[in-house]
């Protein structure tokens, strides 16, 4: 018999439904991250949205957000999340969760 | 979105104001769908969840771009959706983004393209202009809107990546073509347009009319019976070719037998080349040439 | 003073709509405001409703709540990397009216609360973002949402917006939020077919199987869990922020050596993956909670910190559901007498002690540290287990050694002071007990 395959990141986001709003609801100001040493939202966002870059900043893409909080309350650094919800009826919505 | 804005504003002065304006009436169609059916990875069966049915980013770009041309017009704004019961409240929120009227045609999710084509033609009959979404995220066939404007003997100006409004009862509009050309039109109404999603984004209802009582009703209507409608399609079954007896194959070896069969080392007309690359029209004239000899085409 | 509602309730999850069912059931006039396209469009959690706070809301709830099934198995498993130790308590009881726990998606079961709210007369309105709190001096009056014209004003406002409330942070109720009282749960829920499920976890019907874990979580203090839907199971880990944060193991990582643990596997052999899911838990119970009402406000729920979360404990819905219903009630009484200030509203707490909300939230103030210390994280798992594989590891010729021998010097490998073990055990006791 085939059997379902364990899944690559990229295919388990792909599962959710997220229906994205024009307006980024989280912002990450890169600079701010240059002077974190921890970066502790890279490896605490569920979603894997936080991507260091090469010069000690941050990318980050607000598409694939679960809306949970985590990035806000890891981070030490004043000013460096600007956190929303998104748009009413945007954003992330659950099936069988 | 300051278009969006800025005709929002203008909005609740053309709402009333029909007699004041053109007196032309404008419909918006939508279709309720899944707008992300489920896809099971192995049997590749389909599943729907009516809680992600909605209005495709076409459907409600075709909605803003008919409130842009009402308010510019004078002219009311009636949403249209053909589907069942549960999809009201959708329909309701829907139209909550400026629409006067919300109407429902009573079909069920699953209905024929002709179907809902017909009904929704005798829907918007009072409409002068129709602004319908290019194609439905489901079925996808794109028919619908053309076939509106057929039965209302109305023009068509499909696909269209932009609309603006010119005097009362004449758009412009763009559509793109294949090779990254594009087409202007001058519309005049009677007309059907169907537009893309990047046209426009849909304005965000004002809280006051999402609240009970002040949003339209759903109004309901019966949905068109078809001429053919007596007959009902139950399924269609695949092709099952009559068994025919054929002569075996001679030779006495087994060899032979097959040589015979699959018709091998036999002389046979050559296949022809004509390289398109390099005359294409000669290319296109022998198809045809060849689809003639072979009796799929009337040569004349 | 003309107003747009008796009370606005933000947030239609559990607390949210059972807030907006009392107030309805009493004539208020209510609006419920939910970001979301439809009530539990945002909402995940491991799986388990705790339905008794609902006998009094809507009776006999059982046979129309949309419930997958009805746990009659609860077990609770200490984990190390290659070994684990399940403590497994079955009943028919739970499978029977009027039931214990049941496996419920959140969309379905948050939606069907709001229908009750709105059967009795709450205006739920959906796809609307409350984006602050109007306010006239220190009262709030009223909320704003991003629609356009999106004020509207109210004599109270309910905070049900969950563990984020923005709400009730903008209104000053709560003081310094503190990571380390924050938890993230992540979770897939992983379709397997019924009969499959039924055969894996020795259920018939609608029974369903419920289990705890602790020590799956690579050091990070928090647990796992595994739950049977209908055709589907979750499985999932809860990770303490800040510790999460400083290691460099991600969740879903984490997750999944979860589910490759031997003990585990052979449960999920085959599934696929159905939805992958994340939310804040708030864990520091008491310790965290804000305060829960101001004038002209009133704060439930997840939004409160009222979910008790201590390791094996996981509950939240029940806790916002007797929480909103409770502030429902109280916003009723004041605004029968006509004062809505803090004051007024103080029979909302009068009401939260009187029931199971915060006399369990007493009675469990010491466990989320207990739960959360490296002893219960870490050691004892491995003392367990290995005294386990000690105590049933047959090794004649040699004599068997005794469980007190194999159990002290397990404690000692681990090293755990006996007088550690005893100061937890008396604290387990009095949280527990
Ligand atoms: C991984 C995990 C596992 C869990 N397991 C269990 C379990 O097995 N059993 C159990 O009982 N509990 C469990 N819980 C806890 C439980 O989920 C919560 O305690 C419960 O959901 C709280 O309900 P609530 O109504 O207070 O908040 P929520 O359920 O969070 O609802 C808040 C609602 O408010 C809306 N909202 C938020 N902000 C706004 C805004 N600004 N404007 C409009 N709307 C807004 C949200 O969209 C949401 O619908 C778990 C939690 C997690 C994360
Ligand atoms: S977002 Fe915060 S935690 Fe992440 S890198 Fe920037 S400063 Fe550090
Ligand atoms: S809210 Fe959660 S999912 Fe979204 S970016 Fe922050 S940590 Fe990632």
């Amino acid at each position: 018999m085939s059997e379902y395959q364990e899944i690559g990141f990229e295919q388990r986001m792909a599962l959710v439904d997220f229906r994205v709003s024009e307006r980024a609801h989280i912002t990450v100001d890169g600079d701010a991250c240059r002077g974190c040493t921890t970066q502790g939202c890279v490896v605490a966002c569920p979603a894997n949205l936080f991507v260091p870059t090469s010069d000690g900043g941050i990318l980050f893409n607000y598409e694939q957000c679960f809306e949970c909080g985590t990035c806000y309350l890891v981070c030490n650094t004043e000013g460096a999340i600007t956190w929303t919800y998104p748009e009413g009826g945007h954003g992330v919505v659950f099936a069988l969760s | 979105m300051t278009a969006a804005e800025g005709s929002a504003a203008s909005r609740s002065g053309a709402r009333g104001s029909g007699a004041s304006g053109s007196g032309l009436r404008i419909a918006a169609c939508a279709k309720w769908v899944d707008l992300r059916p489920g896809v099971d990875a192995l049997t590749g069966r389909v599943s729907t969840d009516e809680r992600r049915f909605g209005f495709s980013a076409a459907d409600a770009a075709a909605l803003e771009v008919a409130l842009r041309l009402g308010s510019e017009w004078g002219a009311e704004v009636d949403v249209v959706v053909a589907a069942p019961a549960p999809a009201e409240g959708a329909i309701r929120s829907l139209a909550a983004a400026g629409a006067s009227r919300a109407i429902r045609v009573d079909l069920p999710s699953g209905a024929s393209s002709k179907q809902v084509a017909a009904s929704l033609a005798a829907a918007t009959a009072d409409a002068d202009v129709v602004v319908c979404g290019d194609y439905s995220l489901d079925v996808g066939s794109g028919s619908v809107p053309a076939s509106i404007a057929h039965r209302r003997g109305a023009a068509q100006a499909l696909g269209l990546i932009s609309v603006t409004p010119e005097s009362p009862g004449v758009v412009r509009a763009v559509r793109r073509l294949d090779g990254g050309r594009r087409e202007h039109l001058r519309v005049r109404t009677p007309a059907v347009l169907s537009v893309e999603g990047s046209v426009a984004t849909l304005r965000r209802a004002p809280l006051r009319s999402l609240r009970a009582g002040h949003a339209p009703a759903v109004e309901v209507i019966d949905p068109v019976g078809l001429a053919v409608a007596s007959v009902r399609l139950d399924r269609t079954e695949p092709v099952r070719p009559r068994a025919r007896a054929l002569p075996g194959p001679n030779g006495s070896a087994a060899f032979d037998r097959v040589v015979e069969l699959t018709g091998a080392l036999v002389a046979r007309t050559p296949p022809r080349r004509v390289d398109a690359a390099d005359d294409a029209d000669a290319a296109a004239d022998a198809i045809i040439e060849q689809l003639a000899a072979w009796g799929y085409l009337d040569p004349s | 003073m003309s107003v747009d509602y008796d009370a606005i309730v933000v947030g239609a999850g559990p607390a949210g709509s059972a807030a907006a069912i009392a107030l309805a059931r009493s004539g208020r006039s209510v609006a419920l405001i939910e970001r979301g396209p439809f009530p539990g469009s945002k909402n995940m959690y491991g799986g388990v409703v705790y339905g008794r706070i609902l006998d009094g809301i809507v009776p006999n709830w059982w046979e129309e709540a949309p419930i997958q099934r009805w746990v009659t198995r609860r077990a609770t498993m200490m984990m190390t990397d290659t070994q684990a130790l399940t403590v497994d308590f079955r009943t028919a009881a739970w499978g029977a009216p009027p039931y214990n726990g049941a496996t419920a998606y959140r969309p379905d079961f948050d939606q069907w609360l709001a229908t009750h709210a709105t059967a009795a007369g709450a205006e739920l309105i959906c796809s609307t973002t409350v984006t602050g709190v109007l306010r006239d001096g220190n009262r709030v009056v009223g909320v704003r949402t991003d629609r356009p014209d999106g004020e509207l004003t109210a004599r109270t406002v309910i905070a049900c917006d969950g563990v984020n409330s923005f709400v009730a942070k903008e209104a000053g109720l709560y003081g310094e939020v503190e990571a380390h009282h924050y938890t993230v749960g992540v979770k897939e829920t992983i379709r397997l077919g019924r009969d499959v499920i039924d055969q894996r976890f020795g259920l018939r019907g609608l029974d369903g199987a419920d289990f705890e874990i602790v020590g799956c979580t690579n050091g990070i203090p928090g647990g796992g869990f595994l739950y049977t839907n209908l055709d589907t199971v979750a499985v999932g880990v809860v990770l303490e922020l800040p510790s999460l944060a400083k290691q460099d193991r991600r969740p879903e990582q984490i997750l999944a050596g979860l589910k490759s643990h031997p003990a585990i596997a052979p449960f999920l052999e085959g599934g696929e993956i159905g939805e992958y899911s994340a939310h804040v838990i708030p864990e520091g119970g008491l310790a965290m909670m804000p305060e829960l009402v101001g004038d002209g406000l009133l704060v439930a729920g997840d939004a409160a910190a009222m979910c008790l979360a201590a390791g094996i404990w996981l509950e939240g819905v029940n806790f916002a559901i007797a929480s909103g219903h409770a502030a429902g009630l109280a916003t009723a009484d004041a605004l029968r007498r006509g004062d809505t200030s803090a004051a007024g509203l103080s029979g909302y707490r009068r009401r939260l002690e009187t029931t199971f909300v915060l006399a369990d939230h007493r009675k469990l103030a010491g466990a989320p540290e207990l739960m959360m210390s490296p002893r219960m994280q870490r050691a004892y798992p491995q003392v367990a287990c290995n005294t386990a594989e000690r105590l049933f590891t047959v090794e004649n010729p040699r004599p068997k050694t005794g469980l007190n021998a194999i159990v002290r010097s397990e404690l000692k490998a681990a090293g755990v002071k006996v007088a550690d073990l005893g100061r937890d055990a008396l604290r387990g006791l009095r949280s527990f007990g």
